[in-house]
């Protein structure tokens, strides 16, 4: 079994936020109405039922992580690290792309985006690098085509087909 | 009778046939394309269906999980790679076949297999679903509580790896959909002065990022540039539908069929079980079953046939009580939502002719899986070729497009976004995400039918445990708990022989 050290960080990550959870909860405001439960009831209890129920997965992913396999192989460590990069890559990317949505406008912003995200995975992957300067040059007119014929083909799919309006 | 005359009505318009075809079409690409789910499929195309009459909108989504559940034989006969979990017992005889040289007849009994075992299910999800629901009518807001208590403990129990996970995230979508103004006494819970959030967790990015953008970005994790989808070596020219040959295999046809029907509407059973199970049954009742595995016809056709049986299983509990089954089924239950349509039994009761119009869209969604299959067979098979990268960009676009389309706040992409990352780590970690939107959409049903019980016996909790209806579906959650507990604990110390 290969170790995880994610499992373990994840239950306790829920946990740090139920408990947060419950906290902010017990401030809601409460109403008297007869019969009824406080509006915190229910936040409370689910915070407190996630903690709880968190608290055995976090012992059992220790144990498990302790007792897996140590240390990984290096080759196995490349991939990993290049798995992240690529996963961090796409969120960053993401992130950029709400960003500049509005400020650049639909155009601008997806056909940029749709043109990094496929050219910056091949980066991000490795891939770039064993490519030759023809590949590339290659490479870039074609993604540069793909992401101009996207952008146009949703924006003609949803302004004209479906009356959505977007940012221009 | 009336409401499957006014259904007609809404079924056949142009717009309502063409929408049905494109999700129809788009589900069958989803399909064939391996690691992309028929729950990502309706998740794409819920934004597009917002402006659609309610029968056009819920007939695309239906027409994707169709077609979906169809196209996942495609890699599944030609590369021995199951394009959907329920394709997996397909590559037991359908690769056998391919490597026979039969590619085109296994997959032109594939689709017709798909196509009787989908038009038999919307004909059994007709005759049961109306009954349950006019059944249900009785239910006040004790049963309704313990109803969705009773949803929400199935999906768990069965959803995540372990019960516990599962449990937790449930719980993590019941909590979230606490977050807006409270429906009784209309105080703020969670919304840090954002005016996004008044109103609550807006139901579309949950669905959206939990079932899409997770997707990608666990693509985006295993994405290994140097991995080249394999051309299938085998010919297909003689791809057709094999009717004549099809219904040869009655046998194996008619037991594909129930095993879907009967697996489908138990919840979180899902495609696989059925399927496995129809190939299990097919073997154990012929006369030849040294020939399973190496290439038998009637292997194809009992799986392909439960597959899509499973569906209108699936929709029984989804439509007639409000409680989806399976990760598909709940997110087509949002989108039933975001389409200002409460399944359940007052939907019977008050738009039956919608309700008759979504079974007809059903089957009119099977008619036109059938001739796109048999059209695009040869189209579907390059799609396999697509370059992962440009489809990852593709399908992030047309998400945030999707999200941001529907009312222009962009909050409502950071949210995206959130339940994307969540979505990624619980599918990750062994959580599952079908919960998750089971506790969204059933959490405000579970809180507000409860306090409102309350009100109404003035404060008396003993009626959510004495009323007969209510205290079965909370023993019977109560069990299924049990169970799963017992069976866990039996799987880690099995009993010494």
């Amino acid at each position: 079994m290969e170790r995880d050290i994610g499992k373990p960080l994840f239950n306790l990550f829920l946990m740090i936020t139920s408990a947060i959870a419950f906290v902010v909860a017990s401030g809601i405001p409460d109403f008297e109405i007869v019969g009824d439960l406080s509006p915190a009831f229910f936040p409370q209890l689910l915070s407190g039922l996630i903690f709880l129920l968190a608290l055995p997965c976090l012992v059992k992913d220790v144990n498990e992580w302790r007792m897996a396999a140590g240390a990984r192989s290096q080759s196995a460590g490349v991939s990993r690290k290049r798995s992240i990069a690529q996963w961090l890559f796409i969120i960053l990317l993401l992130i950029g792309y709400i960003v500049s949505f509005e400020p650049l406008g639909y155009i601008a912003s997806t056909a940029l985006f749709t043109f990094v995200c496929v050219v910056g995975l091949a980066f991000v992957s490795g891939v770039w690098a064993s490519l030759s300067a023809i590949e590339r040059g290659k490479s870039l007119i074609a993604t540069l085509v793909f992401a101009l014929l996207l952008t146009l083909g949703i924006f003609y799919v949803f302004t004209e087909l479906f009356n959505i309006p977007l940012p221009t | 009778m009336s409401g499957y005359i006014d259904g007609l009505g809404m079924v056949l318009q142009w717009g309502t046939l063409l929408a049905i075809a494109g999700g129809t079409l788009l589900g069958i690409i989803m399909g064939s394309l391996p690691g992309l789910t028929s729950a990502m499929a309706i998740a794409l195309l819920l934004p597009v269906t917002f402006g659609m009459p309610p029968v056009a909108g819920i007939g695309m989504l239906l027409g994707a999980l169709c077609g979906a559940g169809a196209s996942g034989s495609i890699p599944a006969i030609l590369l021995n790679i199951p394009g959907t979990p329920s394709s997996v017992a397909t590559t037991f005889d359908g690769f056998p076949m391919a490597q026979k040289g039969e590619a085109g007849r296994a997959l032109g009994l594939a689709i017709v297999a798909s196509f009787f075992g989908g038009v038999a299910s919307m004909v059994i999800l007709s005759l049961l679903a109306p009954p349950i629901a006019e059944f249900a009518l009785r239910f006040g807001p004790a049963e309704y509580f313990s109803l969705s208590i009773f949803g929400l403990v199935i999906i768990a129990s069965v959803a995540g790896k372990s019960l516990l996970k599962g449990l937790i995230a449930g719980l993590i979508g019941f909590f979230i959909s606490t977050i807006g103004t409270d429906p009784i006494t209309g105080v703020g819970r969670f919304t840090f002065d954002e005016l996004s959030l008044l109103t609550g967790v807006n139901l579309l990015p949950a669905l959206i990022g939990l079932f899409a953008i997770s997707q990608v970005l666990k693509d985006a994790f295993e994405y290994d540039p140097y991995e080249r989808m394999k051309e299938s070596a085998h010919r297909i020219d003689n791809a057709r539908p094999l009717f004549v040959e099809t219904l040869k295999h009655w046998k194996a046809l008619l037991i594909g069929i129930a095993s879907g029907s009967v697996v489908g509407p138990i919840p979180g059973a899902g495609g696989s079980i059925a399927s496995l199970v129809a190939y299990d049954q097919t073997r154990r009742f012929s006369k030849t079953p040294e020939k399973f595995g190496k290439g038998y016809a009637p292997g194809v056709v009992s799986v392909e046939s439960a597959n899509n049986a499973l569906l209108g299983g699936a929709l029984i509990p989804t439509l007639a009580l409000g409680i989806p089954g399976e990760a598909a089924t709940a997110v087509l239950l949002g989108g039933l939502m975001i389409q200002g349509i409460t399944p359940g039994p007052l939907l019977f009761a008050d738009q039956s002719g919608t309700i008759y119009g979504i079974f007809l869209a059903y089957l009119v969604a099977n008619f036109f899986m059938l001739l796109i299959m048999c059209l695009g067979i040869k189209l579907f098979i390059r799609v396999l070729m697509v370059p992962r990268k440009q489809l990852l960009a593709a399908i992030l676009v047309f998400c945030f497009i999707g999200v941001y389309g529907v009312d222009g706040d962009v909050f409502n992409l950071y949210l995206m976004l959130g339940f994307g990352v969540l979505g990624y780590f619980l599918n990750r970690y062994d959580f599952g995400t079908a919960p998750v939107i089971l506790g969204l959409i059933l959490g405000p049903i579970a809180e507000s039918n409860l306090r409102r019980g309350l009100q109404s016996f003035e404060g008396d909790w003993t009626p959510f445990f004495t009323r007969p209806i209510s205290v079965t579906f909370l023993v019977i959650a109560a069990g299924l708990l049990a169970l799963t507990l017992w069976q866990n604990y039996r799987s880690k110390h099995p009993r010494a022989t």
